[in-house]
């Protein structure tokens, strides 16, 4: 019994303690260190937050270049099967022509209002363009537990913690985290995202809760609310983060609401550079 | 003789890289895109390998670093990855000091009991000292496709140390 029991021991403080020709540290004193920069980070001391805050835009910047392979091969990949669909391609192409050409009659003044209402939209751009900054994506890995993308801007372009984030101007999610030269985005299906939203004719209140899953679902409704199917729902702003009337998907029958932007489609972004009326987090 | 020397240094170093690669990169292991439960932590099952297999080819620092890495990518806590992988490290020693000659069963099973406890101890620390929220059913999924899927990578690291690096177990 006691042999055992000192087997049991050695191995144990063996297993803990002892170093090798590539082993330079127990795990024993590394799990102490790991234990340390854990607390201290928790708790938020300014000189770990600093810190932090500068390994964040080296390790985004390294991991965005060590990831060009994962975004270069799907792209060869689907260049080489563009090319070998060619031919099919062309055939469809010109059946698609062919059903323009019997479309031709509404065509043109279809095409003039679209000229004008962009001409519209672009003015509207131009108003609001020195409140926006557009940011491009650098990782969006995508981790089974947090929804989050990272930006490659951060408070050096004024971006503050809270800010809404928007692709087109339908909403993506809100800044979590920023250093200077990166930001992190926490996306709307996030288990940790809620959004109050309006939606429907009487002006619907609810709060839209990411579930970790593709799409989040509306929550704190009125009792026996029945869903319809494509009602389109706005943030309320009544958080004072999100500006009221922001577009952000469609309801589900079942009370998820489909997201007008892809999460997982995310390349450029933009951050709205409105400064939250209460603090976040 | 120098060339060859490298070739073999290198493929020595392939685990090791592979491990960096998958902290750093945007490289998922999860394919929530087809399946939306799917996802694993290859890391774990990469490191609790090679450590039972060939420990001089995974140092402990370097999985300290990676662990620290991967939390900067993923969002969490600085430390708190570098703290699950050190603990399926330290499973990885006992049952390598414990055994004489392992099979891919007697791997398994100890694999079950490092994997539990280093996501007991990963989320434990979350859930009490940090804000970032996680769903049980995301751990529950996370934690069966890993222990699941541990005999593939186990044939495939298998394949690969022996082809590469040699038979002899450590």
């Amino acid at each position: 019994m006691s042999v055992s029991r000192d087997d049991f021991s050695i191995a144990f403080r063996s297993a803990l303690l002892q170093r090798g020709a590539s082993q330079k540290f127990s795990i024993f004193s590394l799990i102490v260190v790991a234990l340390v920069v854990f607390f201290l980070d928790v708790y938020g001391f300014t000189v770990v937050k600093t810190a932090r805050s500068f390994i964040n835009d080296i390790v985004y910047r390294v991991t965005y270049l060590a990831s060009a392979p994962t975004r270069i091969f799907p792209g060869i990949n689907e260049a080489i099967a563009s090319h070998f669909n060619l031919k099919k391609e062309n055939e469809e192409l010109r059946q698609v022509i062919e059903r323009y050409k019997s479309l031709d009659l509404n065509l043109e003044y279809i095409s003039n209002e679209n000229k004008n209402l962009k001409k519209v939209l672009d003015t509207e751009s131009v108003k609001s363009v020195s409140n926006i900054v557009l940011a491009k994506v650098l990782v969006d890995r995508n981790s089974p537990f947090l929804k989050s993308i990272i930006i490659n801007k951060g408070s050096k372009e004024g971006i503050i913690k809270g800010m809404p984030v928007t692709q087109n101007k339908y909403l993506v999610g809100r800044i979590v985290e920023t250093n200077y030269l990166s930001s992190r985005v926490l996306l709307l299906n996030d288990l940790n995202s809620r959004i109050p939203v309006t939606f429907d004719e009487k002006s619907t209140q609810a709060i839209l809760t990411g579930g970790g899953t593709r799409k989040p679902t509306l929550t704190y409704l009125p009792e026996d609310y029945e869903f319809e199917d494509d009602v389109t729902v706005f943030a309320s702003g009544k958080d004072g983060i999100f500006n009221a009337g922001t577009p952000i998907g469609k309801t589900k029958y079942t009370g998820e609401v489909e997201l007008f932007v892809d999460p997982n489609q995310l390349s450029f972004v933009t951050v709205n550079l409105i400064k939250p009326s209460k603090e976040i987090f | 003789m120098a060339k060859a020397n490298i070739i073999n240094k290198l493929f020595a170093a392939g685990p090791l890289i592979l491990l960096y690669y998958l902290s750093i990169s945007e490289m998922d292991t999860n394919l929530e895109k087809l399946i939306e439960v799917f996802s694993i932590n290859l890391q774990i099952i990469i490191i609790y390998f090679w450590i039972i297999k060939r420990p001089n080819l995974m140092g402990t620092g370097h999985i300290f670093f990676a662990g620290l890495i991967n939390d900067v990518v993923m969002g969490f806590p600085l430390g708190i990855s570098s703290l699950s992988y050190l603990v399926v490290c330290f499973v990885g020693n006992y049952v390598r000091n414990k055994s004489v000659n392992t099979t891919i069963a007697s791997d398994w099973f100890t694999f079950l009991i490092a994997l539990l406890f280093a996501n007991l101890l990963f989320f434990s620390l979350l859930n009490n000292f940090s804000e970032v929220a996680i769903s049980y059913a995301k751990i529950g999924y996370n934690t069966f496709f890993t222990l699941f899927l541990f005999p593939v990578f186990w044939l495939l690291f298998n394949l690969y140390q022996m082809s590469f690096i040699g038979s002899q177990d450590a």
